[in-house]
């Protein structure tokens, strides 16, 4: 007999192909749904890995600081629900406003429960604890979302859920990767490539003859300034407190800033890190119009209000980083790439100021690690 | 997976391609049983041949602090130590001017393949 001839056998195998084509088209898509399932589940271990293991190096952290794990280990796990409601959106009015109060009061919330967590740590060590809880929120966070989804996948038998879960797969997993690399360097408070901006501030101001005791603090929560003379203008160069890992509120320091020198800023400048794209090369400078900061909103209109109230000229200059970077310890490359931005800005405060100016440079970022 | 696996894979897909080939040309009478067994075998064959370790997990690498003297160009690189910050005056002196100095960076040097893209 031959494949495709007719005998005595053949009935078995044209028996065995139509049963092969029935199966198929009735159940292809069980099929299919049972493997992205397994998929799913793969990932969902690795991000469960990833969220104990985090949860395990936040309290070998906190204990350093005056609690029993037992203790640390109980309040952590009710502060890992924390949650945060948006404003209201219906009513636009006013939700920059309302947004900002919550930041805040979740930012109090925070400090507070750092605070009693670590009676024996100062304000410094505070602040990138601070960072290694959010962490470990976020990681848990996008944890206990997957599983959602995946668990109410699998009750609906919803093919779209389930579908979308196993396509935005790589992509969470990448995310949760990123943060789960960065805890290192929360939990030891080594400086993150997100700092870049503040970095390029202080040795800016430095390169003038700025100390950390011509720094001065909290023009708004967490932020002060240095005043440096350069080629004939006067810089107010502007970050996050140092070396705690803050981001402050940098928008509303500006604000304030021009507030104080009324009519006499001509320019804002900010620096800050920029997600590259696929391709572009970890370090990149680029520059542009507009405030680089990464905020929720209210931070970012601050600077963009009083731009537009005063008349003053807004430019950003980015060094491109992928999540990974920007989150996680910060790379040579990245560090590299200073002596270019600080001469962007020299050659954009010459070119766009005129001597006898007033320019604010606000470096935007996390500042862990990186001193004043 | 080694060498060996690969060598062991391409004999089985070699020898379920001649299989499946007797079960496609043979008049016997269990032709589709031997054809059959040829896919198998093949299957089984490509499966060691593309069959690789896994990655093994690379440790991220060291985390080094870069300490500079503020007068000349010396520069010191050492591992990172808990309490280390960028712009942080460390304690020893240059020795080459005894000028201070400080800690400029604070970084990782990642060792990625590079992938290129022709695009």
């Amino acid at each position: 007999m031959q494949l495709g001839g007719t005998n005595e056998y053949s009935w078995i195998i044209n028996i065995a192909f139509f049963a092969f084509i029935m199966l198929f088209s009735l159940y292809g898509a069980k099929f299919q749904m049972w493997q992205w399932l397994k998929q799913i589940e793969m990932g969902l271990s690795e991000m469960k890995r990833m969220f104990v293991e985090s949860r395990q190096t936040a309290i070998d952290t906190f204990k350093d600081y005056g609690k029993s794990e037992e203790d640390i280990a109980k309040d952590l796990d009710r502060w890992m629900d924390y949650f945060t409601i948006m404003p209201v959106d219906l009513d636009p009015a006013g939700i920059l406003k309302r947004l900002d109060h919550l930041l805040d009061e979740r930012r109090d919330r925070f400090q507070e429960f750092v605070a009693d967590l670590a009676p024996e740590s100062n304000v410094s060590i505070n602040q990138n604890l601070e960072n290694t809880l959010e962490v470990t929120q976020v990681l848990g966070l996008i944890y206990r979302v997957v599983r959602h989804f995946y668990i109410l996948g699998k009750k609906t038998g919803s093919q779209i859920m389930i579908m979308q879960i196993q396509m935005q797969m790589p992509d969470l997993l990448r995310l949760a990767k990123a943060y789960y690399d960065a805890l290192g360097a929360f939990s030891e408070g080594k400086p993150i490539g997100d700092g870049i901006g503040p970095l390029v501030v202080t040795k800016f101001a430095r390169s003038y003859g700025a100390t950390p005791e011509s720094y001065i603090q909290e023009i708004s929560r967490e932020v002060g300034y240095y005043v440096v003379e350069s080629e004939g203008r006067t810089v107010y160069a502007l970050r996050a407190t140092g070396p705690g890992g803050t981001v402050g509120k940098p928008g509303f320091g500006v604000k304030k800033l021009v507030e104080q020198n009324k009519n006499k800023i001509a320019r804002i400048i900010t620096i800050d890190a920029a997600l590259k794209f696929e391709g572009e090369e970890l370090g990149r400078v680029s520059e542009g119009t507009g405030a680089a900061i990464g905020d929720p909103g209210p931070e970012k209109h601050a600077i963009e209000q009083t731009a537009t109230e005063h008349g003053i000229g807004i430019e950003a200059i980015v060094v491109k980083e992928d999540e990974a970077a920007a989150v996680g310890i910060m790379d040579k490359k990245i560090l590299d790439a200073i002596p270019e931005v600080l001469e962007r800005i020299k050659e954009s405060i010459v070119k766009r100021t005129k001597p006898g100016d007033s320019i604010i440079l606000a470096g935007i970022g996390n500042t862990i690690g990186i001193g004043l | 997976m080694g060498i060996v696996s690969k060598i062991l894979g391409l004999a089985l897909a070699g020898m379920g391609f001649v299989v499946l080939f007797y079960g496609m040309s043979t008049t016997d009478a269990l032709s589709f049983l031997w054809s059959f067994m040829g896919l198998i075998i093949m299957s089984l064959g490509f499966a060691l041949i593309t069959g690789g370790k896994q990655a093994e997990k690379k440790p991220p690498p060291p985390t080094v602090t870069e300490i500079r003297c503020s007068s000349c160009d010396f520069k010191e690189i050492r591992d990172f130590k808990k309490g280390d910050y960028v712009l942080m005056p460390v304690e020893e002196t240059c020795p080459k001017c005894q000028s201070s100095m400080t800690i400029e960076g604070v970084y990782i040097v990642r060792e990625e393949p590079e992938v290129k893209y022709n695009v």
